[in-house]
């Protein structure tokens, strides 16, 4: 307990010391962070907006949330933010591909772009991606998971939205990990399109219901069937099927604490929206641009891609990870600057 | 009734196209808005918006027409968000995999949009179920095949040309889109108001029974109109296509239902059929998209902005209703 306070006064004392650094550059830019859509996942970066604009001295720094789920809503909230004088933006493209219009239209207004969270599908105009590495998330996750069953077994893959580029990053990702088995893992199926709360329940369910006995572990890759499954698994009271979930749900949380879950995903988004509008305030003040030769992440959506950071959270590290999630946020907020930026 | 019957009516006695005074009414509206929006939000007015606005608005009314025509039949077409997204992956498949050129690609997938719609028609007729149900279960179809046809990958590497139109400019800010979806809207008008078929859709509409005592080829007018449908669903599909630069497969779908029935109902086109008003579908499109552009601008919480579209449906619903109340006394007066 003791050591986490430590650590947690430490993180708090490096943000700080950034937070009083960037607060010497005060500016005039009005910054936007816009998810795809409503979700669970963006809440923290509501947070992370009003933090940001308070540590780095920017006069606004707002997040701003389409009404559902779709691209041509997520489009005309940009355009009218646009219209308002609103002059850089952090965006979870609500379609990685079709979000490139608009994000073109911007930078030739000269307005930059962040994808953050998801990234956009190149050829594209945003400046960079933040986010979490997907397929390298759910392949960690996955490992973690046939860990958890002691190497062999069935597992089922619990997937997001079909047209999501990055399920399919994922689904790949489970499969090579299930492929490296040899044969000891099966995965016996992908439930895809659960990352909504009916579609999760009606299907999770389902799957419990009529495969119980024949699976040993399951890999959420999605916010919403982590939770519905955690809550799943805590209703049976198996505590036989292993699962490793994704993200950090109060609900997922106690159930590893009670150990009806092994393990889940841990993603950065306060980090990524915090770093987010900290850098888009640089590039919106019109001194920085990205720098070509940075050492950026190449994936297959991006050449730009810089992981903000994922571990596994267990039993083991329930009480920690956050100020580990802090250490990574402002390490790379710290170097990101030097590193990823020219600066006149 | 014969056609030439249909023809030769005197013009008061013809099948409506809509109450012209309605539609000056919706247009004060229109207008009304455009003054609080441009005084509040001085933003509302800029060329970015305004070039933004009309794109969306060429988009809205062509969804509007999509379903207008169906409309006009007395059906509706809960699929045309679907038959619209199959346009615009059917476009990425022939452009960016077959390297067809442009406007091949485009008659082609105009060609699978009218196809979809015919089908729709077809299984209409030919099994007398209503068309909420043909259509509700077309729409899934459509979607399920089209996702696993293409395994939802968008198709990002279309000819630069295809991006370019979207994002063309006429003077400052007019897009060539919105040009586009006023010419469709000239051609529908022509279509109800001066041709014999138009006229034949508005009587199946209004009553298909007395419609085919009177020789009226039902059957086929609907067919026609579902075709239609379809061409003009794969018409928007084609414009995002070129808005977007992009054929992706989140675009369309049950995005779609809403714009398609606000704007036909707001502008005067009954829900229940014989009845249809292209100028006031337009109308009402601009009406939809005003609100929605003037309330993101006016930056009101974005969550309003589904309660605002929810009261304007029920406005319209109840416009609706009194319209029909009030045709069917003065249809009982005039007899």
């Amino acid at each position: 307990m003791t050591n986490a306070f430590v650590r947690a006064l430490a993180c708090g004392t490096v943000l700080a010391g950034i937070a009083v650094a960037g607060a010497a550059s005060a500016s005039d830019n009005k910054i936007a962070l816009i998810p795809g859509g409503p979700h669970p996942y963006f809440a923290p970066w509501e947070q992370a907006a009003a933090d940001a604009a308070k540590d780095f001295g920017i006069a606004t720094v707002d997040f701003k949330v389409p009404t559902d789920w779709k691209l041509a809503l997520q489009t005309e909230l940009l355009e009218s933010l646009a219209a308002q004088g609103y002059n850089a933006f952090g965006i979870f493209p609500a379609d990685p591909v079709g979000i490139n219009s608009t994000v073109a239209e911007l930078a030739s207004a000269g307005i930059p772009s962040a994808a953050l969270a998801g990234c956009t599908q190149d050829p594209s105009d945003v400046s960079f991606c933040l986010g979490t590495d997907v397929y390298n998330s759910a392949y960690l996750g996955t490992k973690a998971l046939i860990e958890a069953m002691g190497g062999k077994g069935n597992i089922v893959h619990l997937a997001g939205l079909l047209v999501d580029p990055n399920t399919t990053l994922r689904v790949k990702a489970v499969e090579t990990a299930v492929a490296e088995t040899n044969g000891a893992v099966t995965l016996l199926q992908t439930v895809a399109d659960t990352d909504a709360q009916e579609a999760a329940d009606q299907k999770i369910n389902a799957l419990l219901g009529a495969q119980k006995d024949e699976i040993d572990g399951m890999i959420a890759t999605g916010y919403i069937p982590s939770v519905v499954a955690s809550k799943s698994l805590r209703t049976l009271g198996d505590k036989r099927i292993k699962f490793i979930g994704i993200d950090d749900d109060p609900i997922v949380l106690e159930a590893i604490k009670d150990g009806f879950v092994a393990g889940t995903m841990a993603q950065n988004p306060y980090g990524q929206g915090y770093i987010g509008a900290y850098v888009m305030d640089l590039m919106a003040s019109g001194g920085c641009t990205v720098k070509d030769d940075a050492p950026w992440v190449k994936t297959p959506q991006t050449a730009k891609f810089i992981d903000s950071g994922t571990l596994v959270i267990n039993q083991a590290n329930l009480d920690t990870y956050k100020d580990d999630l802090k250490k990574i946020t402002a390490d790379i907020q710290g170097k990101f600057k030097d590193t990823y930026l020219n600066c006149q | 009734m014969s056609d030439d019957a249909i023809r030769d009516a005197p013009p008061r006695r013809r099948l409506s196209l809509g109450g012209a005074s309605g539609q000056i009414g919706l247009l004060a509206i229109v207008i009304g808005f455009w003054v609080v929006f441009s005084s509040l939000a001085p933003g509302f007015l800029s060329t970015f918006n305004l070039f933004n606005l009309g794109r969306s608005l060429a988009v809205d009314i062509v969804i509007g027409f999509s379903q207008m025509v169906v409309l006009a039949t007395g059906g509706m077409n809960l699929a045309v968000g679907s038959i619209g997204v199959c346009a615009v992956m059917f476009t990425g498949f022939l452009l960016q995999d077959l390297g067809l050129p442009i406007p091949a690609a485009m008659a082609l997938a105009l060609v699978l949009g009218t196809l979809l719609g015919w089908l729709n028609g077809m299984a209409i007729v030919k099994t007398g179920v209503n068309s909420f149900i043909i259509t509700l279960a077309s729409a899934s179809l459509y979607l399920g095949a089209m996702l696993i046809l293409t395994k939802a990958v968008p198709y990002s590497e279309l000819p630069a040309a295809v991006g370019a139109f979207g994002r063309l400019k006429i003077g400052t800010f007019l897009s060539p889109l919105l040009v586009i979806a006023i010419v469709i809207g000239a051609a529908l008008f022509v279509l109800y108001r001066f041709s014999t078929l138009g006229r034949q859709i508005l009587a199946a509409g209004a009553n298909p029974r007395a419609a085919a005592m009177s020789g009226v080829p039902v059957d086929r007018v609907i067919v026609f109109s579902h075709g239609l449908s379809g061409f003009l669903a794969a018409c928007a599909g084609l414009m995002l296509v070129a808005r977007l630069g992009a054929a992706v497969p989140s675009v369309g779908g049950e995005e779609w239902l809403l714009p398609s029935f606000l704007g036909p109902v707001l502008g005067g086109t009954l829900l229940s059929g014989g009845v249809v008003a292209v100028v006031g579908t337009m109308i009402g499109a601009a009406l939809v998209t005003t609100i929605r552009s003037g309330l993101l601008v006016l930056q009101i919480g974005n969550f309003w902005l589904q309660l605002f579209l929810g009261l304007i449906l029920l406005f319209a619903v109840f416009v609706d209703r009194y319209r029909s109340v009030y045709a069917e006394r003065r249809s009982t007066r005039q007899r």
